[in-house]
């Protein structure tokens, strides 16, 4: 397997210097570093959108997550997935001509020229840095453990997350935004290979779909139905998992800037659907490669399962390339997040390009540090992590969503409203609040506040 | 029929999706059959759903009213 592992990384680590050659110049504005120059095609914007929302949490999360709790997870995230992207058709078409009156530098900084607050882009900034530190830390602690595994002994999974970290940031640092981009596509297409490659070879150790099914069956029936062996799929979780996934693009910035540095609508329609596309074909492998885990080790460890089912049960150029394709996808997932924090940083800088870079750049490096520190504290809850990123960050949709939509100023008190469902949700973690109201998940309740609150303050708006 | 009425009905169809899918008609409790090609009950009705969403955004994305407003944009 060395000789294959050496070449797929060679060809990857080739492919990436000639992405940053290209991408980089002397003397690039910051739009270009940091939005590269908004001139995104529809391929190239497609495989980075779908590169930046699957990830190592796809690749490990999802296949552990059907393993454990059976096959609800595909509504859980292709059906959320479907569900957003129609929504983006909507959403990008506002948020692309609201980004144009307001020079968009970053949704924080979108955010503070559409209220004239400073206190809209910190809130905003605020909850990205909350929630996408852990969800970065997510991809590192994904990857780091499986090469841990892969590779016994030969280093500790902290060094592994290390040389990760510091790998993407000379690789953003040279090429900015645009290298990202074309990193992403690389991984989307080596992503959706190789999954499908391991995904095959799954089905093919059982004979067929109806028999890998049967043999489940076998095994454990609850994971052939809603709410799975645990119990975990309500229509509740399912539900609050919807709202929070079609939210990604409103929320997590490194999405929301994909919509607007697309060089044009028509280019970020075709996108949208190309993203749905994608997310089937990616989400539905994992589908095989879970359930061959529910049979043939339903007990073990998640990063134990992943390293037989990924690694050690596939033909040694399945296994080199399921390796280097996890590699770049977590690779580029926290490239594209931690620049995103950065970009969010920039917009909320005042003054002199050059310094307003200087901090930017510096700040990229304070970002990796502390992911770096979280993900050695990170569990191997992969799914249910990104979950729990996906939802506090949907707390803070409606500030977006105002400003998107509102063609006047929008209300300001949306900013403490939605301020105040987020720190609920954090205090729930925290598990200073019950998860729950009544019956109700406190993710619903939280939404179902937030919807009433926003509709109470518009009519008492349009009353007065 | 004209783009703007295809574009209402999809958005009209969408949330009757959504509905659908956190019933019981969709995700019943402990109920994995009937089966269509192996794939237990919720799964391929979720994922017959799931193709039919994306088919809706194709549709959606050429008939969407803003399509006849040019961005003129770089």
């Amino acid at each position: 397997m060395k000789t294959w592992l050496f070449l797929f990384f060679g060809i990857f680590f080739i492919l990436l210097a000639y992405a940053s050659w290209k991408s980089y110049r002397r003397n690039r504005s910051a739009e270009e570093f940091m939005l590269a120059g908004k001139s995104i095609g529809p391929i190239l914007g497609f495989l980075t959108f779908s590169a930046a929302l699957f990830s190592a949490f796809t690749f490990m999360g999802m296949p552990d997550f059907f393993r454990n709790h059976g096959i609800g997870a595909w509504t859980f995230l292709a059906f959320s997935d479907g569900v957003m992207v129609f929504f983006i058709l909507w959403f990008g078409y506002l948020l692309r001509k609201k980004a144009k009156e307001h020079n968009f530098q970053g949704v924080a900084g979108l955010m503070v020229s559409s209220y004239g607050t400073r206190w809209a882009g910190v809130a905003m900034f605020a909850s990205a840095f909350i929630f996408l530190i852990p969800y970065v830390a997510i991809q590192i602690r994904g990857i780091s453990i499986f090469l841990e595994a892969a590779f016994p002994g030969m280093l500790p999974s902290w060094i592994w997350a290390l040389i990760m970290v510091v790998m993407m940031l000379i690789y953003a640092e040279i090429g900015g935004l645009k290298a990202i981009v074309y990193s992403d596509a690389i991984q989307g297409l080596i992503l959706l290979l190789v999954i499908w490659l391991i995904g095959g070879t799954c089905i093919a150790a059982f004979g067929n779909v109806p028999d890998l099914f049967a043999a489940v069956e076998n095994v454990n029936d609850k994971l052939l139905s809603t709410p799975g062996p645990n119990g975990l799929f309500s229509w509740q979780f399912l539900l609050g998992s919807m709202i929070a996934v079609v939210m990604i693009p409103v929320t997590q910035p490194q999405l929301t800037t994909r919509l607007v540095v697309i060089k044009d609508l028509a280019s970020m329609k075709k996108m949208a659907y190309a993203v749905g596309i994608f997310a089937i074909l990616v989400i539905a492998p994992t589908i095989f490669i879970g359930m061959y885990g529910a049979v043939k080790y339903p007990g073990l460890p998640a990063s134990e399962f992943l390293s037989q089912a990924l690694l050690f049960d596939q033909a040694a150029p399945v296994a080199a390339l399921a390796i280097v394709g996890l590699f770049a996808a977590c690779l580029s997932t926290t490239n594209a997040q931690i620049f995103a924090l950065g970009n969010e940083l920039r917009s909320l800088l005042k003054g002199e390009e050059k310094r307003a870079m200087r901090i930017t750049r510096i700040s990229l490096f304070f970002f990796a540090a502390v992911v770096m520190v979280f993900s050695t504290l990170m569990s191997d809850e992969l799914a249910l992590l990104a979950r729990v990123s996906f939802t506090g960050t949907a707390m803070m949709a409606p500030i977006v969503l105002m400003a998107v939509i509102s063609k006047v100023k929008p209300y300001w008190e949306v900013i403490p409203i939605s301020f105040l469902a987020f720190t609920i949700y954090l205090l729930s973690l925290a598990g200073v609040v019950p998860d729950h109201v009544g019956a109700l998940r406190l993710d619903l309740a939280l939404y179902l506040f937030l919807v009433v609150s926003v509709l109470l303050l518009s009519a008492i708006k349009k009353i007065k | 029929m004209k783009k703007k009425t295809i574009w209402r009905i999809c958005t009209l169809v969408v949330p009757i999706l959504i509905i659908l899918a956190y019933t019981p008609l969709m995700i019943p409790n402990g109920v994995y059959k009937p089966m269509l090609l192996g794939l237990p009950y919720t799964l391929w009705t979720s994922f017959i759903i799931t193709v039919v969403l994306v088919a809706l955004t194709y549709i959606g994305a050429r008939v969407h009213p803003g399509n006849d407003e040019e961005e003129g944009e770089s």
